[in-house]
């Protein structure tokens, strides 16, 4: 297969007049729903026009979908990210031309929210879209999109999804029937789960992305036996199951490339978990047709993708937001969580999980010796997880009321020249709590 | 000086998705804060399971783990070992129904011995028990204590005459949605409030705890435990009415 380029222009869509008057009617009450929700002051309103625009045309979803190369971005966490430095990269690699790419930049994710970005950029022919782990199946058979970006597979809000492999299962299905139609699937190779879930794609770039999470994969996904891991490397011993050679491959702050070239990405976004998902992102970058140079030009501009590690003055206090979902995740945030105090704030409506068990599988220990600020509906929980820790705390449940709780003793104990501390205060908050903090920002 | 007292976390790994370990950490702390001596064991499938626990712990897990927690647990016996000695067991959510005699995993129901170490039977529910759960339990000085947790397993458990319920539901489906929670036989508890149950219920803990040294344990303050206690009472019960 020759590679593609970015010269390479999808076909436009051909719909038929019905399919046609349906959307454009919905593209338009879905537009003044929109700049209704913009007047009211409520936010971007790509949420509304989504919702409005497939109640009236239930297809938008899929016709929308139509004629353009996509690149689809899942996994469970860290998915907005790679999709602003998959959509930084191609937007480098576009130069002077960069309406040709649509991207579902705020980070909604489902059926309607992808419908909604793609509603407003008709003649985009380049689509770089989060996808949320439950739409994949629906975005392979619809959208057979160019490549599907696989980043990691762990627990998340069990009381909806019960089994953490039934999701991989549909991957796996839909791949196997899109057969060699299906996308080039750029997966991460040191995920058990993401690897028998790529198993049936009819190609598969593997990216070893060095990450050390394993707090899910102790089962082998394909047969149930006990996994093995030697010199970093996962293996089943008892089926076929093993880490696959990868030819991208993460070594601490430098990526290795498919050509031999070793390449530092020095990201705006911190983490080594960052660095894995740049690594993921430039693979698909280069897939796509855009150079390494362009790809790697474009991610360094990324700093706050929809908000997360963005820098905010709120009730006096400067923080830093980050935004952590579940064990792996906070895995990710805390060791980024340097400040003292530290803002941790806890949610529990449907978008976060409404079970908090996940608590104590989160290494809390690693902050004894600092305050913490425990915030949200939640906070109680997280006192006592706090406490079983030994980490000293208090609860301040109201978010404003926490920010303003940190300037107010920062205030009254100014440092050694009689200044109040201007650093930024790390904050990681679960999903609502996190979405509260950007509109309290202005960052939504 | 007597060897510390040993809590020994099973297979976290098969039996851990629910934060289950925090039972544990719990009951490692309640001892430490009395200055008894404790220590954590955690044993993963493949070495062996200490015979000297003095409290047992399974958590929460799919079904093939399960069943690959019940093979390593009859291949290597010590946990048998450790409650005729006078081991305490407490088992939720998956590492209770994998104590019963019998229970079903997979979308065929296919039949699966247990340990046999509570005269229970799991089958699939007609639907999933997903939500906070509210229970009364009566400790042994007879008083009534509110059980607070959350439930999620799509399997119900129904007792045989060898074991009794731990507790009787206010709030929730427990058992098999008929009034019971959980099961006691000997000195093996099952229930299904997973994860951190012991978090939240701070009597319970020191049930087991006293349960396993054989003896009463002072009280201990700690005043933000009752609030996350009361806390969760007053939610479910407020989602109750609104429902």
């Amino acid at each position: 297969m020759p590679a593609a380029t970015l010269a390479d222009r999808a076909a436009p869509a051909a719909l038929r007049l019905p399919d046609r008057l349906r959307l454009g009617a919905g593209i338009a009450a879905g537009n003044l729903a929109a700049l209704g929700s913009r007047l009211a002051n409520r936010g971007s309103g790509a949420s509304i026009r989504g919702q409005v625009l497939t109640r009236i045309a239930p297809d938008a979803f899929k016709l929308l979908l139509r004629g353009r190369r996509i690149a689809s971005v899942t996994g469970t966490n860290g998915k907005t990210t790679t999709s602003h430095l998959l959509a930084a990269a191609v937007r480098s690699g576009l130069g002077a031309d960069t309406r040709r790419l649509v991207t579902n930049a705020d980070g909604a994710n489902l059926h309607y929210g992808i419908a909604s970005a793609l509603s407003a950029h008709r003649l985009a022919d380049i689509a770089v879209l989060e996808t949320d782990e439950r739409v994949v199946s629906d975005m392979i058979e619809y959208g057979r999109p160019e490549i599907l970006v696989l980043l990691n597979f762990s627990r998340d809000q069990l009381d909806r999804n019960h089994e953490i492999k039934s999701l991989g299962r549909a991957w796996r299905t839909a791949l196997e029937r899109a057969g060699h139609d299906g996308p080039t699937v750029v997966a991460n190779a040191s995920d058990p789960l993401v690897v028998w879930s790529a198993g049936t794609a009819a190609n598969v770039v593997w990216v070893d992305t060095a990450t050390s999470w394993t707090g899910d994969a102790a089962l082998c996904p394909a047969c149930g036996a006990v996994l093995s891991t030697a010199e970093g490397r996962w293996d089943c011993p008892a089926c076929e199951l093993t880490e696959p050679a990868a030819s991208w491959v993460v070594d601490g702050a430098s990526i290795h490339t498919p050509h031999g070239d070793e390449v530092t990405p020095q990201l705006r976004v911190p983490g080594t978990f960052n660095v894995s998902n740049a690594a993921c992102a430039l693979a698909a970058a280069v897939e796509l047709g855009v150079s390494l140079d362009a790809a790697l030009a474009g991610m360094r501009t990324v700093t706050a993708p929809a908000g997360r590690f963005a820098t905010a003055t709120l009730h006096g206090t400067t923080a830093r937001l980050l935004l952590a979902k579940n064990p792996a995740g906070w895995a990710e945030a805390l060791p980024l969580a340097t400040s003292d105090p530290v803002i941790l704030a806890i949610d529990s409506v449907a978008a976060d999980g409404k079970d908090v068990s996940w608590l104590w599988d989160v290494d809390y220990e690693q902050l004894q010796g600092r305050r913490v600020v425990a915030a949200g509906p939640r906070a109680q929980d997280l006192a006592v997880r706090l406490s079983y820790a030994e980490v000293e705390h208090q609860v301040v449940p109201d978010l404003a009321s926490a920010l303003a709780t940190v300037h107010d003793q920062r205030a009254s104990a100014p440092g050694v020249n009689g200044a109040v501390p201007q650093a930024p205060v790390d904050l990681i908050a679960t999903y609502t709590p996190f979405q509260k903090l950007l509109k309290m920002a202005g960052l939504r | 000086m007597s060897a510390p007292v040993e809590i020994v976390l099973i297979y976290q790994s098969l039996l851990g998705i629910y934060g289950d370990r925090g039972n544990a950490m719990v009951l490692v702390k309640r001892l430490q804060w009395r200055g008894i001596d404790a220590k954590l064991t955690m044993v993963e499938p493949g070495a062996p399971v200490p015979a000297t626990g003095t409290v047992y712990l399974l958590g929460g897990g799919e079904d093939a783990a399960q069943v690959s927690a019940v093979r390593a647990l009859q291949a290597d016996g010590n946990l048998f070992r450790g409650l005729d000695a006078g081991g305490v067991l407490f088992a939720v959510c998956a590492g209770y129904q994998i104590c019963g005699t019998t229970f079903t995993i997979g979308e065929r129901d296919e039949v699966i011995d247990g340990l046999g170490l509570l005269d229970v039977e799991t089958r699939r529910g007609p639907e999933r028990a997903v939500g906070e759960i509210l229970t009364r339990w009566t400790a042994p000085d007879g008083s009534q204590r509110l059980l607070t947790g959350f439930e999620n397993h799509g399997g119900f458990t129904r007792l045989g005459a060898g074991a009794k319920p731990l507790a009787s539901v206010e709030i929730g489906v427990g058992n098999a949605n008929d009034g019971t929670e959980g099961a006691v036989q000997g000195r093996v508890i099952g229930t299904y409030p997973h994860g951190p149950v012991l978090a939240r219920n701070a009597a319970l803990a020191d049930h087991i705890l006293s349960v396993a040294l054989d003896r009463e344990l002072e009280p201990l303050e700690r005043p933000e435990i009752d609030e996350l206690h009361r806390q969760r009472v007053a939610f479910v019960r407020n989602q109750a009415v609104r429902h």
